[in-house]
């Protein structure tokens, strides 16, 4: 039987989108919520149907692939229409469609204008979304790469708050600037590898590097060597991706967004969008180009990106009073553990990141529906505004202590679990010089994580009520908890039971890290 | 028979928190009567599990795998249950002192009309589970997480009373101090399995021949090569104790004890049947219990065994010093709760395991009363904690007050109480352990033997200022009553206050020159705990001729004259200066109007007053340099980092106008620029070409 699910998936979502497109303002909600379901059902029956063995560019066994010629640029290049999934891909699919659901169902009480734009919108970047971690052709996946961009800029740009064209543009041309180096990049690499490829396919690329390499006649600039064009292709492609993680000191444009940006669109941006950053890195820097990677100046270099994103993001949270800008930098913080878990090059280490990109997705997403909450009620999200809050929304605080503790890494939690594999897999990294010491210092971001989340919390939720905005505060919609309890649901399912995810994740990490004894945990260092 | 009932020990718990949470607030007691029976039912399944392994059964199964299972990895992460002496034990510490909180809080709780009973009922289930499940943890990782969710339900339920101002602020900084020391554990814990990963297949077990503990004291030994553990440059003994000491920053901050001790006062802002379960008898007792829990990796590193006893003795006395000048009963309590925990560590660290174990379970059983008569005694005052509004208590509450005597004479070190013979054991240790192996020990000693007068002193200072002389307010005059329910959990304790130290009565035992009094055993906690499972046992760690401590921490017992004059002197030495403190402290505030007195400590008044000002400089640390440093974080991204990206773009934005204004429209203005252009790029070029 054929079943071409991941076209379906997409299609599913564009379909879904222009009839919402097309249906009245008021009806558009459900319709969006109704269309939505689709794919989460889809990729629902994926994830417990799924069936895989080793990595995406590394030849393995992929689930639900299809290849076929799409079309040919002159003689030289093909181009391929190429999707499929690995163990790597398949939860982030699941994730994004989770999320989307959960955030349109999040959106009906606070988006009360052009919901049928909105909701259309949102489910197009899904199918974008969804091809991005689909993709196994370059082009193919450059198209969607982009074709995110677009919606988000038009969701912040058109729903967002006073600032929401200046954040909507930064947002825009940042990320466009750090593409365009992540493209310039790619190609002079493809082209640096001359004849051995003739399509953009990313396992063919991928299999090309492994085993002719770069030409030394091919490289696209007179006079480099191949060492240090790879060197800068790997560094060209950091910082494409690096924007979107995004990774200090490139991370500015994030907290500007993200306060602009209507909740679900926080929602999406937080919990999926980043993840594209990590994961192309993961694609791209740490499979392509591993053997960059393992050059120990440069696994130096990125762990220093890694710990300054964790320590410096965490402090930045501290100094915040805007509980969106708190759970934004905290973002910046987290997401640097993804990056350290990716420079260990262990199995724990990749996978930990991996699972902390799914986990990070499903908390921080809780977290800014549990503040998108707060501000549908009392129309204010500073810390100063407000006290007391547990004693009139009891449910909503009682989430919003159940994800800020989820958020700091408490055991049977999601949260705990990716970073302690990201922990443990980066310790003792044969990678990573001085492991124990960038992991220990990265690792000090639980203690402020703590910090920042506990004083918010003591602030807004306990001590006696007050509230600074002239609005009556009420309990908090069913249609608003009801995703809350969801998110929170997933969150202790997969920190009680891990490996749910992390052994597929496992088996498509495996082949990246493969062949060395301690590829593990790395063990001696 | 074997342990299939085991996960039931703490699951029961779990059932009651699910209860309390969802339908608590239709419940008759609010979700009370699932506690107590959760409770109950671990209690007697926790019994249970006693009387097999006092057959000589033990426990050690891996239950499932958490994370990590099969192919493609080096490290499964597991949780298991250990059941052995030691975790038998403190199960049923745990457990029977949950089970009289529980019942003890229908008289604190209910009775008195608080709301939000089903977030308190279901806060207790969830530590109750959380805490069994420490216990009996197989392995590290699975230790760390439940210490973590202890400390969760700590925040919980200190900040029980959120609508006000200082509970929530108070829980807040209980769990950040506690946090700091967890980074070291979670370091620690990682370390661990990294470490061992490639040399076993169960490298964060605590127990069994593949454990983390045994394999470093065969490594250390000699009798497996350091070969296929990870030590990162050092030699192996050195990279374990690295390894012991960060595990023992999660100590410190759980167990309270300096630098990590300036939560625990503001803890007591809980609930006082939280502060008697979670604050007093077990979840600050989980530090020391995991280093008992380990004792077999510390066991081979003399360093952190003289820092843990170090650490213990100075807390010991620095933290008895300030319980003589606090106002409230509380207070008091905490501050020696912080102390006690420093005999603890004391003897761990100068190798008396078995005397850290006993301290650990006499104290729990004291102080758990301590609390819990208090308690009453704020019932009875209307919520008043201050003791100089109280006084003359004693006739009118005969049954608080004299369970409250058992468990301050215990606390005192008094003779034949149950603290007696744990204190004593625990000084005797590091005595002659100081005697014959380090100097070192010798002045943790000093510190422990001095701390025990300022015990005394100001347990009975609190006793007479609460029970005697003549009520000084209303509510002293005219108290308010107290049910079963408070006193029948008094009883209990009271009881075991008194006899629990016949477990194991050493001095007796030296003087009789024999273990067994007829059929009856007097060191029998001493024979409890030298068995149990092969190399995680006292006999191993410190009794055997070949023993850890001896082997390679070289301790050696060192005696004046004799063992036996050894024993006497120092049971009588320690007894001489509690009675002394008691009767000074008695004596002192049995007055009716009695006076503070605390002028007379002069300039060390007001330093007693601040608590040696370890608040203020970890307020400050908090305060006064990480906030500002964020700002200035702050500052520098919004100034700088930001500003470089704005900055790209004002620049285009302006390069752009004022490239525009060039383009005037004027042909003479085109025909002028084309001009200078050419004869520009000519010189240039002939600079350049070397025409000139």
């Amino acid at each position: 039987m054929v079943l071409v699910l991941i076209e379906a998936l997409i299609a599913a979502c564009l379909v879904g989108a222009a009839v919402t497109f097309m249906v009245p303002d008021r009806y558009a909600g459900k319709v969006g919520l109704a269309a939505s379901l689709v794919p989460l059902g889809i990729a629902t029956y994926m994830f417990a149907t799924f069936e895989a063995s080793g990595n995406a560019l590394m030849g393995g066994q992929l689930a639900f692939e299809e290849q076929f010629q799409w079309v040919t640029l002159g003689e030289a290049y093909a181009l391929n229409w190429h999707v499929g999934l690995d163990g790597i891909s398949m939860p982030l699919v699941a994730l994004s469609t989770v999320l989307t659901s959960l955030a349109i169902l999040s959106a009906w009480t606070p988006i009360d204008e052009r919901q049928s734009q909105f909701y259309g919108l949102v489910l197009f970047m899904e199918a974008a979304l969804l091809g991005v971690f689909s993709a196994l052709d370059f082009f193919v996946w450059f198209v969607f790469w982009e074709g995110v961009l677009v919606p988000m800029y038009v969701l912040i740009g058109v729903w967002g708050g006073p600032r929401r064209k200046y954040a909507a543009i930064k947002f825009f041309v940042y990320t466009n600037v750090a593409s365009l180096a992540m493209f310039i990049a790619f190609v002079a690499l493809v082209f640096g590898l001359g004849d051995a490829v003739d399509t953009f396919d990313m396992p063919a690329i991928a299999a090309a590097l492994g085993e002719t390499g770069i030409q030394a006649d091919a490289v696209p600039v007179p006079g480099l060597d191949v060492e240090t064009f790879k060197i800068l292709v790997f560094a060209a492609l950091f910082f494409g991706f690096g924007v979107k993680v995004p990774v200090v000191p490139w991370h500015t444009w994030l907290p500007d967004a993200h306060v602009e940006a209507p909740t679900p669109v926080s929602v999406l941006l937080a919990g999926v969008l980043l993840k594209m950053g990590t994961y192309a890195m993961l694609r791209f820097n740490f499979t392509m180009l591993a053997d960059v990677a393992r050059d120990p100046n440069v696994a130096v270099a990125v762990g220093l990106f890694a710990a300054v994103s964790v320590i410096y993001g965490a402090m930045l949270a501290l100094a915040q009073s805007d509980l969106k800008r708190i759970v934004a930098y905290s973002s910046v913080s987290s997401m640097g553990y993804v990056i350290l878990g990716l420079i260990a090059l262990t199995v724990y280490g990749v996978g930990g990141a991996t699972f902390q990109m799914v986990s990070h997705g499903l908390i921080s997403g809780l977290l800014f529906m549990v503040v998108g909450v707060i501000y549908n009620q009392t129309h204010t999200r500073m810390v100063q505004d407000m006290s007391g809050l547990a004693d009139r929304m009891p449910v909503t605080v009682g989430v919003f202590v159940a994800g800020a503790f989820a958020y700091m890494g408490l055991p049977l939690m999601s949260g705990f679990a990716g970073e302690f594999f990201v922990f443990v897999g980066s310790f003792g990294s044969p990678n990573l010089p001085s492991s124990p010491v960038f992991t220990a210092v990265s690792m000090f971001g639980i203690v402020v994580v703590a910090g920042y989340l506990l004083w918010a919390m003591q602030r807004t939720l306990f001590g006696p009520f007050r509230l600074e905005t002239d609005y009556e505060l009420g309990r908090a919609p069913v249609q608003d908890v009801l995703p809350l309890l969801a998110l929170l649901a997933l969150v202790v399912l997969l920190g009680v039971a891990p490996d749910l995810a992390f052994e597929m994740i496992r088996d498509a990490v495996n082949p990246m890290v493969g062949g060395e004894v301690s590829a593990a945990l790395g063990g001696g260092a | 028979m074997s342990f299939e009932y085991a996960p039931a020990i703490a699951l029961l718990p779990l059932v009651s928190f699910a209860i309390a949470l969802t339908v608590g607030s239709r419940m008759p007691k609010k979700g009370a009567f699932a506690g107590i029976a959760a409770t109950g039912g671990s209690l007697l399944l926790s019994l249970l599990a006693v009387r097999q392994v006092a057959g000589g059964e033990h426990h050690n199964e891996e239950l499932l795998v958490w994370a990590g299972a099969g192919a493609g990895t080096e490290l499964e992460l597991t949780f298991g249950i250990l059941i052995d002496p030691l975790s038998a034990l403190m199960l049923i510490i745990v457990s029977l002192v949950a089970f009289l909180v529980h019942v003890f809080s229908l008289g604190y709780m209910n009775d008195e009309g608080e709301v939000g009973l089903p977030r308190y009922y279901a806060g207790l289930g969830l530590f109750t589970f959380s805490m069994l499940a420490f216990v009996y943890a197989s392995n590290l990782l699975q230790a760390f997480m439940f210490f973590e969710l202890v400390g969760l339900c700590s925040w919980l339920l200190i900040g029980f009373w959120f609508r006000e101002a200082a509970p929530p602020s108070a829980a807040k900084k209980a769990f950040l101090v506690t946090r700091f020391g967890d980074f070291f554990f979670l370091v620690g814990v990682v370390g661990v399995a990294v470490t061992f990963a490639g040399a076993t297949e169960t490298p964060l077990a605590f127990a069994g021949a593949e454990s983390f503990p045994v394999v470093a004291e065969e490594v250390v030994e000699g009798s497996m090569g350091a070969g296929e553990l990870a030590t990162f440059g050092f030699a192996p003994q050195t990279w374990f104790t690295i390894l012991g000491l960060l595990v023992l920053g999660g100590v410190v901050g759980k167990s309270a004890q300096f630098p990590l001790h300036t939560w625990l006062p503001d803890a007591m802002e809980g609930p006082t049947p939280v502060s008697a379960l979670i604050h007093a008898a077990t979840m600050v007792a989980a530090g020391v219990f995991l280093v008992a829990r380990m004792y077999g990796f510390y066991a081979v590193s003399p360093q952190a065994l003289a820092i843990i006893a170090f650490v213990g003795g100075f807390t010991a006395l620095f933290a008895a010093t300030m319980g003589v000048v606090k106002d409230e009963i509380k207070q008091v309590l905490a501050y020696s709760t912080i102390s006690q925990y420093g005999y603890m560590m004391l003897a761990l660290g100068a190798g008396g395991y078995i005397a850290g174990v006993f301290h650990l379970m006499t104290h729990a059983f004291f102080k758990a009363l301590l609390f819990l008569g208090a308690g009453s005694v704020i019932i009875a005052m209307h919520h008043e904690e201050d003791m100089w509004k109280m006084g003359g208590l004693k006739q009118k509450m005969p049954v608080t007050y004299w369970t409250f005597l058992a468990g301050s004479l215990a606390l005192a070190g008094i003779f034949p109480f149950a603290g007696f013979w744990s204190k004593d054991e625990v000084l005797f240790e590091a005595l002659v352990h100081g005697l014959g192996a380090s100097p070192f020990l010798l002045a943790a000693y000093a510190m422990g033997l001095l701390a025990v007068p300022v015990t005394a002193f100001y347990t009975f200072r609190m006793v007479s200022l609460t029970f005697h002389g003549e009520a000084r307010t209303e509510a002293a005059e005219d108290p308010h009553g107290v049910r079963w329910n408070v006193k029948f959990p008094l009883v209990v304790l009271g009881v075991l206050a008194t006899v629990a130290g016949f477990l194991n009565m050493v001095p007796v035992v030296k003087l009789l020159g024999a273990s067994h009094l007829g059929p009856i055993p007097l060191e029998a906690l001493h024979d409890w705990l030298a068995h149990g499972i092969e190399g995680v046992n006292a006999e191993h760690y410190t009794l055997a001729d070949e023993s850890l401590t001896h082997e390679f921490a070289g301790y050696t017992a060192g005696y004046v004259g004799s063992e036996l004059v050894t024993t006497l002197l120092s049971a009588g030495l320690s007894l001489g200066l509690a009675v002394v403190g008691a009767i000074a402290g008695y004596r002192l505030y049995d007055a009716p109007d009695p006076t503070e007195h605390t002028d007379r400590l002069g300039s060390m008044k007001t330093v007693l007053y601040d608590n040696y000002y370890q608040d203020e400089y970890q307020v400050w640390l908090a305060e006064g340099v990480t906030a500002p440093l964020a700002q200035l974080a702050n500052r520098f991204d919004q100034g700088v980092v930001d500003g470089v990206v704005d900055g790209v773009s004002s620049v285009s934005l302006l390069s752009g106008s004022r490239v525009r204004r060039i383009q005037t429209g004027v042909v003479s203005n085109y025909a002028a620029l084309i001009t200078a252009g050419l004869i520009v790029l000519l010189i240039a070029v002939g600079v350049l070409g070397g025409w000139f």
